[in-house]
Order: C-alpha cells, then structure tokens, then sequence
C-alpha cells in the first residue's frame, strides 16, 4: 500500500478538517466563548451600518443580527458539529460492523427474508424519521427540559445512529456474502476453518478499505441530516424555545453549532445573505474535506489489501522445522544415490 | 404465483414496519421520563389503523389564538400529495433523462478526459442540497434586483403552485448520483467482451453504445437508484420547506404527529414501492428469458 499521506487529496481534505477541528478549539481557547459583540460603525462620527453588519475587513464573515461576529460563531461552532457527526458515524459503524458479518456468514439462508424487511426502510427519508424521533428530545417543552445537555447529545447521537443501523448492516451483509463465493475463503473452508476465523482472517482484512471508505460516507450523510435539523429548528443538543408570548425570541441554539446557524438565518437569506451562507458553505467545505479524503485514500490503497504480517504458527517451532527440513535434505540425498545406481 | 405471494408478504411486512415506527415518539418521550409506556404504544398504534381506515373524518386540531379549531383535512390532503408527488417525479424524470444523456455524450469521450469529468462529478455530488437550494434561491433574488425580471418565484404564498424552480433544485443532486452511476455500469459493460466482437464487426461507437451497452447497463442502473430514491425523498422535504410549497411534507411538518407521518410515508411508499416492483419484475422477466442483447 501505497502511504495515503503522498496523496494530494487525502492531505488537502485532512488540511481542512484539521483547520476546522484544531482551529475550533484554538480560537476558543484565546478569544473565549463569546463572540465579539459590534454594535454600529461609524464613519466620521456617524453610525453607517447597524446590525446585520456586511463582511468587512475586520468581520470577515459580517455580523449576525445582535451584531455578533459570524466568523468567530462558526469557528466556535465547528467542533461541535464535526465531532458530532464523527460520533453518530462511528457509533452506527460500531453496531452495523458486527451485526453485518453476522448476517453474512451465519444467516447466509434468510439473507434474502432479511433483506426484504429491511428495504421497506428505504422509502422513508431519513430527515423525516429523525424528525419524528427527536422532536420529543430536542424541542424544549412548555415547562422546560427534563433532561441535561449531555443527556440530550447523547440520546440524539444514538438515535441518529441507530434509524440507519438496518440499511448500513445489510450493505455489509451483501458485500461479505459476496466475498464468500471468492475462492480462497472456499479454500479456508475446505481446509475446516471455522466461521469466527473466516470472518477475522479474512472478511475483515479484506474489507477494511472498504469500511474506512463507508465511516467517510456515513459521517457525511450525517452532517447533512444535521443541517436538514437545523432548517427544521431542531438544533444539537436541543432547541431553547421561548414561550414569553410578548417578546419571545426566536428558538435558540445552545451552541453556535452549524445547524443552528444555518437554520436561524435562512430566513434572512434576501437581507443578509452572508448569514445562511456562512454556515452553508463551512457545511459544503468540509463535506467536500471528507469526499476528498475518501478519494485519495481509495487511491492510496487502490485494492489492495495491507495483511499484517502472519504470525509464526505456536505449535510449530523452529526445532520442528529443522527437523523436517534435515529429513527432507536425507531423503532428497537417498534419492539423488539410488537415481546415480 | 409464488414471486407475487412473496410480494404480497413484503408489502404487508413493509407496512407493519412502518406503523410501528409512527408509534415510536411516545417510546422515546417516555424514555426521557424513564418509563415504558408500551400500553400507551399499542393503544396510539390501534388508533393510527381506525384512523386511516376512516381517512375522510380525519381532522387537525388547529389553535388560532386561544380558539382551538378542528379543521377536516381530507379533500386538502390529496391537493398537498399530489402536489408532492407532481414534484417527485418530474424531478426524477428530468434527473434520470439528463443523466442518461449525459453519460451517452461522455462515453464518446477518451478514457483520459472521463476520468476528468468523473472527478469533477464525483466533488459535486458532495456538495450538500441546502447550498444548492440557497445559491439557487439567492441567484433568482439577485437577477431580480439587477434586471428587474422574476425568473420565479422563490416562495410560494397561498394556494398557487410553482415548478420549475424547484424541480430544478430536486433535480441536480439525484442527477449528479444517476450520473456517476450509469457511468460506471456502462464503463464496466465497456470491457465485455460481446462489445469487443461488436467493435471488430465494425459497427459504429454510438450504435453499440446505443443498442448494446444501454440495454444491459439500464437493468443494474435501475436495481441500484433505489438509493437515490431514498436521498430525494429527504431532499423533497427540505425543498417543500425552503420554497414553502404546500405539499405533503411541509403539511406533516407543521402538525407533526405520528398520525401524519404514516400517512406521509405511505403517500410515498406506496406508489414507489408499486412503481419498482413493477420494474423489477418487468426487468428480472425479460432476464430469465435472455431477451437482453
């Protein structure tokens, strides 16, 4: 295998996240968690541009409508929209993983009953079912949350992990299914290995490429579901609603999370179109970050398989071989003498 | 007989499934509390099947003030599907013809400048649809106030109904999708070794493309677009509510309820699911008989 770090792609997409992941903390860590407040610009004594304020040299990204700076909201706000989408990726690889050999080795038989079940999930949009679900736990009720922000996170996290849990699993099902028809794990089974060997001498090496290819993927689609939650003003780690029925602010972000950002703005889209876009495009450049870095890698490694190095067989050991090797020299002698007779 | 048995088994399975899902918020909001309201479950289940099989009385609790309103949704409710389902499936249509047609022009193409256009292709199908409807929304804004001409609207007010605008915006991810994947079925169908016998026999590049290479790719497109299907739907949603179209899911959106996400989903699942079970048979039939070339 080629490094992946010799690819250009690869580094570019790990350049972009890093910035967004290492800057998010960075910046938070010097300038505090509160992003700086302009109120009105003056020009010659006189108050110019009141907020929403226009980029500029000294916003890059403009102002939100309290005249809090957008650049800064974004950096703050990145790692909790990155990290939370690396979590519900992860998350749903770590139960589909397991769950997909199983069904590919030990439910070959029913894997078509399995696969009819699950296809049925294929007609109802993910946002719409992750709205359903998270509406109870995200949308703060009349009386205030129940549950901590932690908790909150928590249950949104395994929610959104779990809903795709089926299809992910039987993806992985059929790519394993297919890899038994191959001819060297024919061979392992000639030979009597058993199915827990199968599964970890083989199908694992042999699609591990493709599961670091499919996390990629997944972490997408789940930054996307976090933006559609955003738009539906269901934010990460819950919505804050006002119920003051005189002055009631707008539902609210807890962090200055993307979704947030991008769902609490877009109604200013004519105004200020800096507001949407900022986030819209922070979205789109680290989902681009991530397709490029699943590109180089499925370069670098271009179908082939890296194997560890296999292990010296225990029950073998080197007396044995030298033993049988010194046999075989003997024999080879006898039958070089008889062949000159 | 038994294909459709089968079918009809699948069918049911799917809609059980289904309506077990439109119970799972009472799961999970007594979760929160940290009970297992199962009774509750099963009772809001029993009542999703009465209300459905008498989906003409069906009516939506609507508060104007302090005043709260039962309004009937039946006769209002098929304008919104429809609607929905107007938008679907033109979108699809344009998406797959486009794409097909685009993959026929690429195809003419040498091996080096596709690889090109399939990177190019493959960094925007990752650019997320709500950039894409914003830029879209924004673009129409901005010819507006430099020309003064209102290319479309941007959001619907009313009863009125909008289409091309937002059928465009549906369109282009799932076109980009069908692109990249009819590419590589027609790339791979490429390397047979039937097109090569076609090849030395002379007939000309964009026949064999044509009546050869299209014909067997369509059926493994097809089998595979299922997946963009899926992604539309969620796009739909989005869209419906950026545009604020009056269709189906903006309608479930505003009064979300399990109620109204079965009826949402089925609004959906059923003409879709019948749609590809038709093809898929139509597909597998003409297989078995080998009338594919």
């Amino acid at each position: 295998m080629k490094s992946v770090w010799r690819q250009p792609l690869f580094i570019l997409g790990f350049g972009i996240i890093s910035f967004f992941l290492v800057g998010s903390f960075l910046f938070e860590w010097i300038f505090g968690s509160i992003p700086k407040q302009t109120f009105f610009i003056e020009e010659n004594g006189r108050a110019v541009e009141a907020p929403p304020i226009s980029p500029y040299w000294n916003h890059p990204l403009g102002t939100d409508e309290f005249g809090y700076d957008m650049f800064a909201k974004i950096m703050i706000g990145a790692k909790y929209t990155i990290l939370g989408a690396m979590a519900v990726a992860a998350l749903r690889m770590f139960i589909a993983v397991p769950l997909g050999y199983v069904i590919g080795t030990y439910l070959q038989r029913q894997r078509s009953w399995i696969n009819g079940i699950i296809d049925p999930i294929h007609y109802v949009p993910m946002t719409i079912f992750a709205v359903l679900l998270l509406s109870p736990v995200l949308w703060m009720p009349m009386e205030g949350f129940t549950t901590t922000v932690f908790e909150r996170v928590v249950i949104q996290v395994v929610i959104m992990a779990v809903i795709t849990v089926p299809i992910v699993a039987s993806l992985i099902g059929n790519e394993a299914n297919l890899l038994y028809q191959q001819e060297y794990i024919l061979a392992a089974r000639t030979l009597g290995a058993s199915r827990r060997r199968i599964i970890i001498r083989h199908l694992v090496p042999q699609m591990r490429e493709k599961m670091a290819v499919l996390y990629g993927q997944q972490v997408v689609e789940s930054l996307i579901v976090f933006a559609h939650l955003g738009l539906l003003k269901l934010f990460l780690g819950g919505t804050l609603v006002s119920y003051d029925p005189m002055f009631a602010d707008p539902p609210k972000s807890i962090a200055y999370e993307w979704a947030g950002l991008f769902g609490n703005s877009f109604r200013y889209l004519q105004g200020a179109p800096w507001l949407p876009l900022a986030p819209a495009i922070s979205f789109a450049l680290v989902i681009l970050a991530i397709a490029a870095m699943i590109e180089g890698y499925t370069r670098a490694t271009n179908g082939q398989v890296n194997m560890k190095r296999r292990k010296k067989m225990k029950y073998v050991s080197e007396e044995v071989v030298e033993w049988n090797q010194q046999q075989l020299k003997e024999k080879l002698v006898l039958l070089e003498s008889n062949k000159n007779k | 007989m038994k294909d459709f048995l089968k079918w009809v088994i699948q069918f049911i399975v799917a809609l059980i499934s289904i309506l077990l899902i439109s119970g799972a918020p009472l799961l999970i909001a007594g979760f929160q509390k940290g009970e297992f309201l199962w009774r509750e479950y099963f009772e809001a289940l029993k009542f999703h099947v009465v209300t459905i099989m008498n989906i003409r009385e069906l009516s939506i609790e609507y508060s104007t003030g302090r005043v709260f309103k039962e309004v009937a949704v039946f006769p209002k409710i098929i304008e919104y599907m429809t609607y929905s389902l107007q938008l679907l499936f033109l979108a699809l249509g344009a998406a797959i013809l486009i794409a097909l047609l685009g993959t026929f022009i690429t195809m003419m193409f040498k091996e080096r400048a596709r690889s090109r256009v399939k990177l190019i292709f493959y960094f925007l199908e990752s650019l997320p649809d709500i950039l894409i409807i914003t830029l879209a929304q924004l673009m129409v804004v901005i010819i507006f106030q430099k020309t003064g001409f209102l290319v479309s609207k941007i959001a619907v007010m009313g009863d009125e109904r909008i289409y091309w605008l937002p059928v465009l915006c549906l369109m282009i991810l799932p076109m980009i999708q069908l692109y990249r994947l009819s590419m590589i079925t027609f790339e791979s169908e490429e390397r047979q070794s039937y097109v090569e016998l076609a090849k030395s026999l002379g007939f000309s590049k964009s026949f064999i493309l044509f009546m050869h290479i299209f014909r067997n790719a369509i059926i493994s497109v097809f089998f595979q677009s299922k997946k963009t299907m899926w992604f539309m739907l969620s796009n739909l949603f989005i869209l419906e509510l950026m545009f604020n179209i009056p269709g189906i899911m903006l309608f479930m959106y505003e009064n979300i309820s399990g109620l109204l996400f079965l009826i949402t989903v089925l609004s959906f699942f059923v003409p879709i699911f019948i749609l590809y079970s038709i093809g898929e048979w139509y597909f597998i039939r003409r297989l078995r008989r080998g009338e594919a070339v």
